[in-house]
């Protein structure tokens, strides 16, 4: 069709199908690498501490957002792998739209010692439970079997 | 409109993989930036990141996501993306910040991980070709360059021998570059035409490397630049255009949107004479014919006339017309955006005789900058000046 | 503002650290792995479906634009120069000329191959002014044969394999024996 031409014919403008293919890979960064490799050896987390802030920052950086002062590696510092439920909520769709065979709770959690959070799923048989300020800890996959990935992390489960 | 000055440049190293994220990258880049020219977070009132397609690093929005890395969080902020040009055209968007009033300091970030794609950066560039006309065909992206190539080698009779110096002379500039991914003294003409050959002309050794890295620079208004240096550089002019996508129906031995960005760039500037009135240039030089046609295309030469001045010493950085000191894409190498760093932020320390081993002989006064984008269709040029 | 780094040399240093394939392949560094599944459908559009039906039919067909006077291929609904609307498709020839290749030896996939793929933009006669025309491969022409200006002629595939895309012509050939005949 020219462009002043009538379209009288709704099937003929026809559609290519096609994809986008690629794979990826994420290296963790200085800072990630460092927290990852700690959790493959410990059942802790890492956390950084900007001094100017005086905020406990977690995940660790190797600089705060906020001030833009770098943190050294005096500033790190070793947190428990448990927190508080900040806000939570029942997910029922998966990351397709399909609903899930079993509904999870997602949470956004205070890890101890830290002024961050940190998003997990809470494995428990409650499901409509109100999780407000309920304490959680991360259950971790074995150790040797870990493989330096937010995977390693299972779950979180209610202490 | 107000003028616009440099106060700081920084850059991290190139390389095929780096350890470090997108947001790290762009921290290290920033903050030697602001060593540079003395100044904090605080100071800076607006940011523009640069970055090529979000298909590189993996994540979509990838201009938010290095937002924290590049000193952004709770400023406004903006990001500019145009393919290849956007090297330039990054800090062009920062010229706007300040020339227009809006802001006194703007920060000018660009960041590339095209580490992140596997398994080579060639599968993101896949998807650049046209998905009807082109991508049934399985074109590689390096067809595209040999065709272009071949068009005007034919056009204007020139050799590979000529094409190859430009190769040759920007790896050994590069020799002394902190930075640089492929520097080599060694190398020589007959490394480069004995070298693999990719898709006919195209060698191994005339391509520049995919790469991880980031640049930043920092403008500031000329009302307060004296309180940060007595010898400021200033931007004398910005260009930029874009030609259609349909380069199948364009003439590929001259790039004319170059030549019009350059136009518009040097009226600014008031270049009349490019060739006698700018004294060193870093065109865009991902392969090494490329140098020669962003030569003609920035108006330096005649068309057809830079593999000539190449074959007589001109472009060393000892010659008449030093042309990538800084060692290019090819000796330095390529993160796409990133090459902010060897386009612009080299132009400025150049310029304030602060490069080093890699410094230009004399006093030089003018430089032009140029990225090139997309299928054979951006350019963006820059031209910064002492006092 | 804070006091200023007062280097001889810039860049001072190059922060960043190198990592090597193998260092990735052994895991000496922590990294996540994603394989995206992305399937996308794209409108053709109305230049274009007219074109690709006509490839099926075995037929190039190019697009007028008159106040630029362009015979246009690949056809669009608009000319990009004038931004005027563009009318009355033309059928044009399957012949052309070549105005540049490459010689491959990487494929698609940039994998090496030993028997190079000749790819290239051919102008199509007919369509005006030059270069006008698309990008597709030669065949029945050695590297050493092929050249800028050596008139082409496609081949088509069977009628019935033809689905109404490019690759409906399976390459340009040499063209024996010319395209016109001198009229009387």
């Amino acid at each position: 069709m020219g462009f002043l031409e009538k379209q009288t014919d709704p099937t003929s403008p026809m559609h290519w199908r096609g994809d986008m293919q690629a794979d990826y890979f994420y290296p963790n960064g200085i800072a990630g690498d460092k927290f990852f490799k700690h959790l493959m050896e410990n059942d802790t987390f890492l956390a950084t501490k900007c001094k100017p802030c005086n905020k406990i920052l977690f995940p660790p950086r190797l600089y705060c957002e906020d001030c833009f002062e770098e943190i050294f590696e005096e500033d790190w510092m070793e947190v428990p792998a448990s927190g508080k439920v900040k806000l939570f909520t029942k997910a029922t769709i998966n990351a397709h739209g399909v609903k899930m065979e079993e509904p999870k709770v997602i949470a956004v959690i205070e890890i101890d010692k830290t002024d961050s959070t940190m998003l997990g799923i809470i494995k428990t048989n409650e499901l409509d439970k109100d999780f407000s300020g309920v304490r959680v800890k991360a259950v971790l996959r074995p150790k040797g079997n870990r493989e330096g990935t937010l995977k390693d992390i299972l779950y979180w489960q209610v202490i | 409109m107000k003028e616009v000055a440099v106060l700081g440049a920084g850059m991290t190293l190139f390389r095929r993989h780096l350890k470090e994220t997108g947001k790290e990258l762009s921290f290290l880049a920033t903050k030697m930036a602001m060593e540079d020219a003395g100044l904090q977070k605080d100071d800076i009132d607006m940011v523009v990141m640069g970055s090529a397609p979000d298909a590189f690093d993996g994540i979509h929005k990838k201009g938010e996501n290095l937002i924290d890395g590049a000193a952004g969080a709770g400023k406004p902020y903006v990001r500019v993306f145009n393919g290849g040009g956007t090297g330039v055209f990054a800090p062009i968007a920062g010229w706007w910040h300040v020339a227009s009033g809006v802001a006194d300091i703007c920060l000018v970030v660009c960041e590339e991980k095209m580490g992140n794609c596997y398994p080579h950066p060639q599968t993101a560039f896949r998807h650049i070709w046209d998905p009807i006309l082109d991508r049934p065909l399985n074109p590689n992206l390096v067809w595209l360059f040999a065709m272009e190539m071949n068009r005007y080698m034919t056009t204007y009779n020139v050799k590979k021998e000529d094409i190859a110096r430009v190769a040759v002379k920007n790896k050994r500039n590069a020799v002394g570059h902190p930075c640089a991914q492929l520097a080599d003294p060694n190398i020589t003409v007959d490394d480069v035409l004995n070298s693999e050959i990719m898709a006919w002309p195209v060698q191994r050794l005339d391509i520049s490397p995919p790469s991880d890295g980031a640049a930043a620079l920092i403008f500031c208004n000329k009302d307060i630049v004296h309180k940060f240096t007595d010898d400021p550089i200033y931007v004398g002019g910005v260009g930029w255009n874009i030609d259609s996508t349909m380069w199948t129906n364009r003439d590929l031995s001259f790039p004319r949107y170059v030549a019009l960005a350059a136009k518009m760039a040097y009226k600014k500037a008031g270049i009349l004479n490019p060739r006698k009135d700018i004294d060193f240039a870093e065109p865009y030089d991902p392969f090494d014919y490329k140098e020669l046609h962003h030569m003609e295309g920035l108006l330096l030469c005649k068309k057809g006339e830079a593999p000539i001045l190449t074959r007589e010493g001109v472009t060393e950085r000892d010659g008449d017309l030093p042309i990538c000191p800084s060692g290019g894409l090819l000796g330095v190498g390529n993160p796409i955006a990133a090459t902010m760093g060897q386009k612009i932020c080299e132009l400025y320390w150049q310029l304030a005789g602060k490069a080093g081993k890699r410094q230009i002989p004399g006093d030089p006064r003018v430089g032009v900058g140029q990225a090139w984008g997309d299928i054979m269709q951006m350019a963006t040029v820059m031209v910064l000046r002492r006092g | 503002m804070v006091e200023k780094k007062e280097y001889k040399e810039w860049p001072p240093y190059a922060p960043g650290t190198h990592v090597r394939e193998s260092d990735i392949r052994e895991k000496k560094i922590t990294y996540s792995w994603w394989e995206p599944e992305v399937q996308y459908s794209w409108s053709v559009g109305h230049a274009m479906s007219k074109f690709l039906q006509g490839l099926k039919d075995g037929k190039l067909y190019g697009i007028h634009c008159k106040p630029c006077k362009r015979v246009i291929v690949p056809p669009r609904m608009f000319c990009e120069y004038c931004f005027g609307p563009t009318e009355e498709w033309v059928e044009l020839k399957d012949t052309g000329e070549i105005e540049t290749f490459s010689i491959s030896y990487l494929d698609a996939d940039a994998r090496r191959i030993e028997v190079p793929i000749l790819i290239g933009v051919i102008s199509i006669d007919g369509a005006y002014p030059k270069p006008m025309g698309f990008m597709h491969y030669f065949g029945e022409m050695t590297k050493d044969e092929i050249k800028i200006g050596m008139k082409v002629k496609a081949v088509w595939k069977p009628e019935s394999e033809r689905e109404g895309s490019i690759t409906d012509i399976k390459y340009f050939k040499p063209l024996e024996g010319g395209s016109e005949q001198w009229d009387f």
